[in-house]
């Protein structure tokens, strides 16, 4: 199974160098105004292409065709306030079970001498 | 601001910003490998290699929460707002620290594996079944992934290109990855020191940020549900000068009432860059700065001076009495609005 996921990633980092190679010589300079003749700063982004490449094709599709109508100056704050709530249910709980679970911790059942196992005569 | 791309836009206040934080660590390390780590009292033996992992480890952990509180922070009490300053290479070095962690893992625990050690780490527990012995490397896995993800992403470029919204629900990845982060440490390093001065220092961080979003969350409610139009802001007097007050208008959405001499105006609270909160900036050179990046607007119609393009949306003020009231309903980014005229001969 380890192996399997390993080669997945393996096939999908190589799929996304494909996809940045294209991206960055050929692309980004047609779709950002910012990057035309701006060459210094591709190998910098060149990792996120390559982790994300499925998205980067997604919007590159999207900013061709126009498609382009997010809610630019409205932040997605109630993301955050929801996230500041989970963040104080989860973390106490999480600590707290880290604390319980230690193998000398409150929970822990005292250990028991094992006997010698019998030996038949 | 909107001008070719950069790999880095390098000024003083940045080198200083990052000579500090990398001496930060590197201090960090040295203290916890001649002081803390004695005292930490493990309860087996550990040698050197596991020190050092330990060492970066911990640093990473404690390096996240701090970038964590300073939002909340910053909005909590405005002495916070030059932490937020290129917070982004904060991020990047934490993202960096982590990974030094994790390779000293990889090189220690795993070196003389018959497997290969990627698929040794994963292979090696998997006990997903139970609390005690829990697998507790996924999670630093997956925060691992979360992290370099939001690293490579830090660029400018990646705002523009996958859109604010995109871009901002990535980013708060970072919040289930500091889950993680500490469920790996509760899990892990919890479950071997015997110092419990240790388990404080971690339990606090984690506390410190979970308890500071909820007060900035408290702090930022919105106005209570009103269906007009207008909406009293506030005393105009109660403005200072070249600051401004932040109007809640919905859940998400926010406008700010700048004060700028004899005149306030008003524009949208998130900064066309990357969503910063204009209105716990300042106006500079007669253009409302924001606190994060230094993109700066014109107060009376919400576009960048020239050369640069970026453009927010604009409010209408009008006074009434002594209270000033704003039109919830925003104009299209970029909407001149005549500012409005103080009572005061400033």
């Amino acid at each position: 199974m380890a192996a399997v996921i390993i080669d997945a990633v393996r096939v999908y980092l190589i799929a996304g160098g494909g996809v940045a190679a294209v991206f960055l010589c050929w692309g980004v300079g047609r779709i950002e105004a910012n990057a035309r003749d701006a060459f210094a700063f591709r190998p910098l982004i060149a990792p996120g292409v390559v982790l994300l490449w499925p998205l980067v094709l997604w919007r590159w599709r999207v900013v061709l065709r126009g498609e382009d109508g997010g809610a630019r100056h409205r932040p997605p704050r109630r993301a955050q306030d929801r996230i500041a709530v989970a963040l104080a249910l989860a973390l106490p709980l999480v600590l707290t079970l880290g604390v319980l679970v230690r193998q000398n911790g409150p929970l822990e059942r005292a250990p028991v001498r094992l006997a010698a196992p019998e030996i038949a005569r | 601001m909107s001008v070719k791309y950069v790999p880095v836009q390098w000024n003083r206040n940045k080198w200083i910003y990052d000579a500090v934080l990398l001496a930060c660590v590197v201090g960090y390390a040295w203290i916890f490998l001649k002081l803390g780590a004695p005292a930490a009292g493990a309860t087996r033996p550990v040698d050197d290699a596991v020190l050092r992992m330990r060492a970066f480890g911990s640093c990473a952990f404690l390096m996240l929460s701090l970038i964590l509180c300073i939002g909340p922070l910053a909005r909590l009490d405005a002495r916070f707002l030059p932490l937020l300053y290129n917070r982004r290479h904060f991020g990047v070095l934490a993202a960096l620290v982590a990974l030094t962690h994790a390779v000293a893992v990889l090189d220690w625990y795993y070196a003389f594996s018959p497997t290969p050690p990627l698929q040794a780490l994963l292979s090696a527990n998997t006990s997903f079944g139970r609390a005690l012995g829990f697998p507790f490397e996924t999670f630093g896995i997956f925060a691992l992934i979360v992290l370099g993800v939001l690293a490579a992403t830090s660029h400018d470029f990646w705002l523009g290109f996958l859109s604010p919204p995109v871009w901002k629900a990535l980013h708060l990845l970072i919040y289930p990855a500091y889950g993680a982060v500490v469920a790996h440490v509760a899990l892990g390093y919890f479950q071997d020191v015997d110092n419990p001065g240790f388990a404080l220092v971690f339990g606090g961080a984690a506390l410190a940020v979970a308890g500071l979003h909820l007060a900035a969350a408290r702090a930022g409610a919105p106005v209570a549900a009103d269906p007009a139009d207008w909406l009293p802001v506030a005393r105009w007097d109660a403005i200072p000068d070249g600051r401004a007050i932040i109007v809640r208008l919905s859940v998400d959405e926010a406008a700010a009432v700048f004060r700028n001499g004899a005149t306030l105006s008003a524009v949208s609270n998130a900064c066309a860059h990357q969503s910063g909160p204009l209105g716990e900036g300042r106006i500079l050179d007669g253009c409302i700065t924001c606190p994060w990046h230094g993109f700066q607007y014109r107060p009376e119609d919400g576009r960048a001076p020239a050369p640069f393009t970026e453009r927010i949306p604009t409010y209408r003020l009008r006074l009434d009495g002594a209270v000033v009231m704003l039109d919830r309903r925003a104009n299209p980014p970029g909407t001149a609005v005549t500012p409005l005229a103080l009572p005061v001969t400033a």
